[in-house]
Formats: structure tokens, sequence, C-alpha cells
């Protein structure tokens, strides 16, 4: 079947396009409202329209006729985090963030292409920098051109950003300073040490090797360690995620294919990612290519995909040679991970077989941290309440350091640490099992 | 849709409000207090009620008492109906917007004003979150029982609004058994108080029991005061599985004739099961006929005793398999699960018609042999699970609202059921109220003459009707 094309015979009520929300992942809603509690925005704004049963209801309306696409429904649609916090306290099995993924596209696709600058960038990034490596790694020369000059400092120094749209300063202030990416330097093959137990793919996310391509690095070698071979392809393209997330499912079921054809003409036994959003959308990519694609292969692909702390937990990590970490440390569940991959165990048995690692649990480790994609970026005041909750909760615990598994996340909880003054270093988890890797 | 009360209708925008009513409710409670657009009439339109929807014209959210009492005033003004709402969690559409009106939003006025440790009470506004006051209380040595199944966003006023019961109310009681006072506002806007911290209270008429369960068709809870008590020092949570329902059943009678009165005595069969294990994955046995979860509680000593002579009666029964939860996680969860039944129910069928009926304990045998009967007799799939040692059953018919024959079939099973559980003493509603989803039974049950006195109740509070029309009584 075409990628271009819809599976859907035909949009329910007044969705105008392809790729609506299915009728019936509506009607599952029952309303009992116990994703209520569980929804930061709803927990921000009290309103019911903001929350998961409310966005269900009125996506539910416009395939009844009852609704139109208005631009409330287009605001709640993309205000929602996409955290998948609701999906988890939901036992009638709503996936209201991926209704939300829906309704986004339903947007994107009736609004059409506009010629705002915003918008032209937003549609260079998602139709052509991410799906492209090479783009995406030159775009960066140019930010690269822009830390040597020193332009950086002076636009902090001097305010010049917080004159422009608000997102912008904030962005600005989120961007780590670039290294090279990872991809660059990275052999396709990094061998196994020690007693070999397996051969695993590395899927490296744009993210992860653009702007932590440190934390990634630590990945592979972690594996390589836990006697894993590292097979790390070289022309592996974006997951998909972002543009799901943006309306563009066309251009998210392309690159699904195209990775998923890479892998599977590898010899290997798992498929590891170190960033839990990719590694909730590599494992939906056989709901997101039902109908478009061999299913025995998505299958093989799907039953492939690990986060790298779901595989360690799993393997079993070899333990007996770490160095020592004599340090407190709290964790945050990625939203991605806790609630779209259901993994919160895995990563805290890791940190706990560290030895001399003590892990202090913070309350509401698994809330939102108000990054969820581009959200930090468009709701500015409302993702740094979600923010401000979660650093409260962090500090409570005194821990030395905080640790995550995700970029989005490592991105947001940075900034919010750096602007709220806290001392907690902020590591990716495989940083901290890392230090404790002998070289 | 084929439900006959789901008041499908059409969204009217603002139908009765005027530009410069909008701006006058919006200049006293504040812009982001006040919604009016059509996306937010639709979701302020429904409760947990499968199948109903109504849409109001505006809705406000008072942030102090006095505001409470202007809503209703200005709403007396413009001759709008006022529907009190908490977090829409109620199951018989007691928030829904019949003809317009004004839902007044109760959830922003949610401050615990006292915990008082010399009389064991807690002062709380109406919008409290009762899993909230629960921990509050609970951070201070003291207990609040009622946990009805919403606990973790239902309020405290919408409890008391509809009496609301839980898990443990057979040892406990329900909501109204800690309804000390409560403070709100009448339907003409003059404030009301009744009762308070003092334990004996018998100055006229109990107004207090009156508005408890009075489904906000008396007047607006805006406050109230509730009693507490010391919490239980050990528990122990038991499960048992069975081949036959009916043994279940008869496990239930048994352990209270030991004189043995459980915290929790909860029930769920097959079906219950099954859909619960799918959500929950704690391992429950798919097989079962029924299951039954236990917990006692109370002083250790008293603990243990309770728990061998559950026990015992459940081997006497033969229950096919008895556990005993090995630690407070593992209890916690298995209650957690017993929560998620309704909506782990609603993942099978686009809609569930869940019913409510209450039978004295010692006929539960055959209540259940009479819902499988009838679940043959009309062709349903219908789980059932409930508080077994309240003679409290929660039937749920799997249904489709899009099939008509098979929405007959559903009303019709709950007819006969409904005859059966008023022929042996029971009552049409156990703990989720009357409003909308069920003035048909309550006629049955209580007669005219009930409902006549009842409507003279209202009509002494409410004379002109504003408050939550349409609900209770058939109009």
């Amino acid at each position: 079947m075409d990628i271009e094309q819809s599976k859907q015979p035909a949009p329910p009520g007044n969705f105008v396009t392809a790729d609506a929300p299915g009728y019936d992942s509506l009607l599952q809603c029952m309303r009992c409202g116990f994703c209520l509690p569980s929804c930061p925005t709803f927990q921000l704004t009290g309103r019911e329209r903001s929350s998961p049963r409310g966005r269900v209801a009125m996506a539910r309306a416009i395939a009844e006729k009852k609704l139109d696409l208005t631009a409330a429904m287009k605001e709640e649609a993309f205000f929602c985090l996409d955290c998948r916090a609701c999906t988890s306290a939901c036992p009638s099995g709503v996936q209201a963030g991926s209704i939300m993924e829906h309704c986004r596209s339903q947007v994107a696709r009736q609004d059409g292409v506009s010629l705002s600058p915003a918008r032209q960038l937003r549609a260079f990034v998602l139709e052509k920098m991410l799906p492209s490596p090479g783009l995406m790694k030159n775009s960066l020369v140019v930010a690269r051109l822009y830390q040597r000059l020193g332009l950086q400092w002076l636009v902090r120094r001097t305010g010049v950003l917080s004159l422009g749209p608000q997102w912008l300063g904030k962005a600005e202030q989120m961007l780590p300073w670039l290294e090279k990416p990872l991809s660059d330097g990275l052999a396709e093959l990094t061998p196994a040490r020690g007693e070999k137990r397996g051969r695993v793919g590395f899927f490296l996310g744009c993210v992860m090797n653009l702007m932590f391509a440190e934390v990634s690095s630590q990945t592979v070698r972690v594996l390589a360690h836990q006697g894993f071979d590292v097979v790390t392809p070289g022309k592996q393209k974006c997951c998909g995620a972002p543009h799901l997330s943006e309306g563009d499912p066309i251009t998210a079921r392309k690159l699904a294919v195209a990775n998923i054809e890479l892998f599977m003409a590898q010899d290997v036994d798992y498929i590891i990612t170190d960033c839990a959003g990719c590694g909730a959308a590599l494992k939906d990519y056989k709901k997101m290519l039902e109908g478009y694609y061999d299913e025995a292969t998505l299958h093989a692909f799907s039953a492939k995909i690990r986060d790298v702390s779901e595989f360690l937990a799993e393997q079993g990590l070899r333990s007996a040679d770490l160095i020592p970490q004599p340090v407190s440390v709290t964790y945050h569940d990625p939203c991605h991970l806790a609630h779209a991959q259901q993994i919160t165990a895995a990563p805290r048995i890791l940190i706990k077989a560290i030895p001399g690692v003590e892990l202090r649990e913070m309350n509401e480790s698994d809330w939102c941290c108000g990054s969820a994609a581009t959200f930090g970026l468009k709701y500015v005041d409302a993702s740094h309440k979600i923010l401000k909750r979660k650093l409260a909760n962090i500090a409570a615990t005194n821990a030395d350091l905080l640790i995550t598994a995700n970029p989005g996340c490592q991105l947001q909880l940075a900034w919010g640490l750096k602007k709220a003054d806290m001392q907690q270093q902020l590591l990716h988890i495989m940083q901290l099992l890392g230090q404790a890797t002998p070289v | 849709m084929c439900r006959g009360n789901g008041l499908v209708g059409e969204i009217s925008v603002g139908g009765g409000m005027t530009k410069g009513l909008l701006e006058k409710l919006q200049r006293l409670f504040g812009r982001e207090n006040v919604y009016y657009e059509q996306e937010d009439m639709l979701v302020y339109g429904y409760d947990s009620t499968p199948g109903i929807q109504g849409y109001p014209e505006v809705v406000v959210f008072p942030t102090r008492h006095e505001l409470v009492q202007q809503a209703v005033m200005i709403a007396a003004e413009e001759q709008m109906p006022v529907i009190p709402r908490g977090s829409g969690t109620g199951l018989s559409g007691g928030c829904v917007a019949v003809n317009g009106g004004m839902v007044l939003g109760l959830s922003r006025l949610n401050a615990i004003r006292e915990i008082d440790e010399e009389n064991l009470t807690v002062t709380c506004d109406a919008g409290v979150v009762t899993l909230d006051l629960y921990n509050a209380v609970a951070a201070r040595g003291l207990f609040y029982p009622p946990d009805p199944g919403s606990q973790k966003i239902s309020t405290i006023g919408g409890n008391i609004a509809e009496n609301a019961g839980g898990l443990r109310g057979l040892k406990y009681g329900v909501t109204r058994d800690y309804v000390m006072g409560l403070q709100g506002v009448l339907s003409d806007g003059q404030n009301f108080a009744t009762g308070g911290k003092a334990v004996k209270d018998v100055a006229g008429y109990s107004l207090r029991d009156l508005l408890v369960g009075s489904e906000g068709t008396l007047g607006i809870i805006t406050s109230a005061t509730l009693q507490l008590i010391p919490p239980p020092q050990d528990k122990r949570t038991m499960l048992a599985y069975f081949r036959d329902v009916g043994s279940a059943a008869e496990a239930v009678s048994e352990i209270i004739a030991a004189k043995v009165i459980p915290a929790t005595l909860e029930i769920m069969d097959n079906t219950t099961i099954n859909c619960v294990e799918d959500f929950s994955a704690i391992g429950l046995p798919r097989d079962m006929a029924a299951l039954l979860l236990i917990e006692v509680d109370g002083h250790p000593a008293v603990v243990e005793e309770e728990a061998e002579a559950v026990m015992a009666i459940l081997r006497k029964l033969r229950a096919s398999e008895t556990h005993q939860a090995k630690d407070v996680v593992q209890a916690e969860q298995l209650t957690a699960a017993r929560r998620t039944a309704l909506s782990a129910l609603a993942r099978v069928s686009p809609t569930t018609v869940l019913e409510d009926a209450t039978v004295p304990r010692s006929r539960l045998a055959n209540t259940f042999a009479e819902i499988e009967r009838l679940k043959q007799q009309y062709s349903l799939a219908v789980g059932t699970f409930g508080h077994a040692g309240d003679g409290n059953l929660h039937p749920t018919c799997l249904a489709d609202e899009g099939d008509c024959e098979q929405m007959s079939r559903v009303h019709a099973f709950f007819d006969d059921l409904y005859n059966m559980v008023l022929d042996i003493g029971g009552t049409v509603s156990g703990e989720h109220g009357i409003g909308l989803a069920k003035q048909d039974y309550l006629r049955r049950q209580i007669g005219d003459g009930g409902i006549k006195v009842m409507r003279q109740i209202k009509d002494s509070f409410d004379p002109v009707g504003r408050l939550n029309p349409g609900k209770i009584f058939v109009e």
C-alpha cells in the first residue's frame, strides 16, 4: 500500500482528511476520569478540555459531527504533552496521546502550507533536515561557527534574544555546547570486550547524535564492556517521532521503512537505543506501518527493539568489575520510557547494581518534566510550571546526581537546574554506568 | 443512539447568555473561572454515566464561598438552572445539565481548613479531592474511611451529594456516616449551616441528613466537617477463587454469620476477572468463576484471629485457592485492581451499562443466580462485580449503543432484575444515586407516596426548581 495514503477508508465525521483517529479508539473512553489526576496539563489548568477525557470527548464529538475541527480542538491537540501518563492510568486502554497525534495530523493537513517563516522553518526541519543526516550535520556547522565566534556569549549577555519570541530565548539557553556529531567518529563495529554475549545494532537518535554525543559514546562503550558487539549503521535516519508529534505521519512512515530495511539487513540479535523517545517510536513501527508493510518483518523488527536499560536489565548486568561510585542519585522516569514503554524497573535495577550508589526515589518520578518534544518551546509558561513541580521533587531528595534516560528530558532538566541554581549534576543513566565502567 | 435518557442534543452555545451577563460573570469570578465556548459546554456536559450528554450554557468556578452565593443569586436573576459539579465522575448523571443552565464547578474551592485532633474532625471545602483528604489526615495519624472507586479524583462535595460508598462500606459505612456538619447555599442564595462538631445533635429535623445524598437538588454544599477515626493498626488481605459463583456468595454470608466483619469483602465474576487481568496483569486466574477479595483490619491480635476464621470458612466452602497478600504492596495491588473493575470491563465493548442493585446480604446467591438466568434469557454479555459484603452488586452489560435491538434487551434485562431485587427487599441504587439514570426505578421502589413526600421536601428547599432540575424525579 502506498505510504502517502492513509489506510483508513474515510475519515469519520467532521475529520477532514486521512490519518484521522479511528472511531473505535474514541468509543473506548468511558469517561471514568481516572486519567484526570495523571494529566499534567489538566492539573495545570483545571479545565476539563485540557484533560485526556475532555480531549477524547472533543475528538469523539468531531467524529460524530457534533463539533467541527475547531480552533480550540487544534489548540488542545498541541497542548497535550503526549506524555502518555494517561495511558498508564487508563483501565479502558484509551490512547489519548496517540489520538491527539492523529488530531495534529488533521490540523497540519487541513491548514496546509502556510507562508509564515516559522512554518517554513518547521517544514524545513521536519521534511528535509531530520530525514537527512547529512543535511542535519551541515546545518550544525553554522551552529558551531556561531559558538566559536562567541555570538552565543554576546547574545546571552545582551539579552537580544529575550526581545524576540519567548521560545527563541529559551531554545538558545537550552542548546548545549555542540560537539562533533558522534556518527562522524564512531566505527560501524565496536567489538565486545571480555566474554562475548551477543551482537546488537545501535540506533543513534538525532538528538543524541548531535547534542549528546558524549552520552551515546558511553552507551556504546558500556554495551561493548558488557560483552556485546555493537553495530552502528551509518545510514540510519530519524525515527520519525518528531514528525508524528507534529502531525506529519507520511514522512514518519517513510523514515520508518528506511530504518527497518537498514537494520533488518544487519546480522544483530537486538536493536538498542538510549533515547526513550526513539525507543517508543521504533517499538510502535508495527502499528504505524500496519497495512503498509510486510507484517512478519514488522513483528520481527519490533521484537528486536530494546531500550538500553531494558536490555541490560534483561541480560543481567555484569557488575563484578564496576568501579564503585559513592554517590546518592535520584531518577526521573522519562514519559516515553515509563508510560509509552512501561519501563520503570529496569533503570532502577541498573542503578542499584552499581556498587556504592544510593538511589533516593523522588515523589512523582514519572510525572512529565514539561519538555515533551517541542511543547517546552511552544508553551513556555505551562512547560515552566510543570518543570517547577519536577524540580521541587528533585530538590527534596537532596541527592548528588539526577539521572534520566531521554535527551528531551535532559535538555529541559539541565536548563531548569541551572535556572533554579540547583547543585545537582544531571547525567544520562549510561553516563553513570559509563563512569563505573573501567577503561 | 438508543439509550432512552441519553439526552443527545445539539450544542447550544451560550443559549441564554447575553454579552452583559458573560461580562458580569467574568468580572466577578475572573476570566479564567468562566467558560462558555462550545467545546467547554461539551466537556462539562457529561459525567461517568454511559450514554448521557447534556449541554450547559455557562460554567463558573467560584474560588470562595461568597462567590458560590453570588453565582446562585445571578442564576436566580437570570432564571437559569444551577447544576453543581465536582470532578464529573458520578454514575447516575447527577451533574449533567439537562436543560442548559449554569454548571457550578466546585473543584477550585478546595482548601482543607482544619484538622481537629481533639474532636477528631476535619473541615474542608467541597472541592477537596477525596484521596487528598485521606492523605492529609493520614499524615496526622487519622483515618477517613469512605473510599469510592474514583477517590483519586472525586471530590468530597460530590461524595456527600451522592452519599458515595466504597470498598470499606461493610465495616466502616459510607460517606453519610462521616458527615457531621455542612455549610452551603440555598436556592435563593441564602447561606445555611447544619450540624457541627458536636457528636450528638437532635435539634429539630436533621437537615444535614437530608442534604447528604440529595444530588445537588436541595442546596449547594460548599464545605463540610467530617468525622475521623483512628486508623486500624494492622490488616490482612486475602484472595479466594471459586469454581462456582454460588459458593462465593455463600462464603460471604458465612463469614458474616461467623461474626467477622471484614473491612472489605468484594466479589468479581469470571468476566470481570478477565478484564481486570487484561489491564493489571497481576496474575488473577482467568478460568475461575468468581473471586473474593477480603480484608480484615483492626488490632493485630484480632486481625490474626479473624483472618484465621475467614480462611477456615473458605476452606470449608472448598474455595479452589486461597492466598494471603504477602505484603502491603501486594495488598495494595489487589485492591487497586478491584478499583479498576468497571473501567476494565469498559475496554471490551463500546458501551457499558452499569447498575447498582443492592440486596440483603443473605440473598446474594439468589441475585447472582437471577443475573445468570437473565443473562442467558436476553443473550447478553454481563460482567458482575461489587461490594459483596454490602449486598451491593454492579452487574455491567457490555453492549453497543449503536445496536438498538441489543439495547432494548439490555433494558429488559435490568427491568427484570430490578423487579426481583425489589421483591426480595433490595434497592435500585446502593451508592450511585438516582440522577437521570434511574428515575423510573425509583417510583417502583418507593411508590407514589414516597415520591410525593420527596417532592414536598424538594419544594420546601427549592420552590422554583432552580437547583439541578430534572434529577431524581421524572418530570
